[in-house]
């Protein structure tokens, strides 16, 4: 089974630093690029195809939320966590309506990234599966 | 030659206190979002160690502040969108 790909999206470089640390413990992940703000995000996904987008919110030329349609848009089968310092239902909800699957706070620890990560690829593992094995018939 | 005192000066919250002052009083719009980085890198790993310990809330609030206060300087001073 291949390795599930990670963009991460955020504007602070100890946090995307974090993030990829936590995953790149991990053998079923690779992390695959990072970006520093939504559009650099969209560029980045339409090339390396992420199986997984760690997005912050609040991010200079477009917020997390502003790009996560778009994601969705360019990798309809992509995972996206919000991962952001802004709690509450308010952001929950705007999260909800922009496509994306979960939300972590900046406040827990950032392995949640990863338990989140294996939820939410769970499904995604059989059908990827199934499209490696009719890819090699 | 005059022998200069140090003064101690007791930081409530050390671990990213400095750099969020920093951050706040930085007028030069050159330097401002690399402070503001730093301050909030600063924040961020104390969060994160916070959140592997006993919980502080004292200090998790004033963290919250001022992620506040850095998230509207990011808005006024540096251009980032507005959120939703």
């Amino acid at each position: 089974m291949r390795k599930k790909r990670v963009l991460i999206v955020d504007d602070n470089f100890a946090v995307r630093s974090m993030v990829r640390q936590v995953f790149e413990l991990e053998p079923e992940f690779e992390v695959s690029g990072e970006a520093e703000n939504g559009v650099e995000a969209l560029h980045k996904a339409a090339t390396l195809k992420p199986d997984l987008i760690i997005l912050d919110l609040s991010m200079p030329l477009m917020t997390g939320l502003d790009a996560a349609p778009q994601l969705m848009e360019i990798l309809p089968a992509a995972r996206i966590i919000l991962f952001t310092v802004e709690e509450g239902n308010e952001v929950e909800r705007l999260a909800r309506v922009g496509g994306i699957h979960a939300v972590v706070s900046k406040q827990q620890v950032a392995s949640e990234l990863v338990s989140q990560a294996h939820a939410l690829l769970a499904f995604l593992s059989e059908d990827d599966d199934s499209e490696d094995l009719r890819d090699a018939s | 030659m005059t022998e200069q005192e140090t003064i101690p000066i007791t930081m409530k919250y050390p671990h990213w206190q400095r750099e969020f002052e920093a951050a706040l009083v930085d007028g030069d719009p050159n330097t401002l979002r690399q402070r503001v980085d730093a301050a909030e890198a600063a924040l961020f790993l104390r969060s994160q160690a916070l959140a592997g310990s006993a919980p502080d809330s004292l200090e998790q609030q004033a963290i919250a502040d001022a992620v506040r206060t850095l998230r509207g300087i990011q808005r006024e001073k540096l251009g980032y969108p507005a959120l939703e």
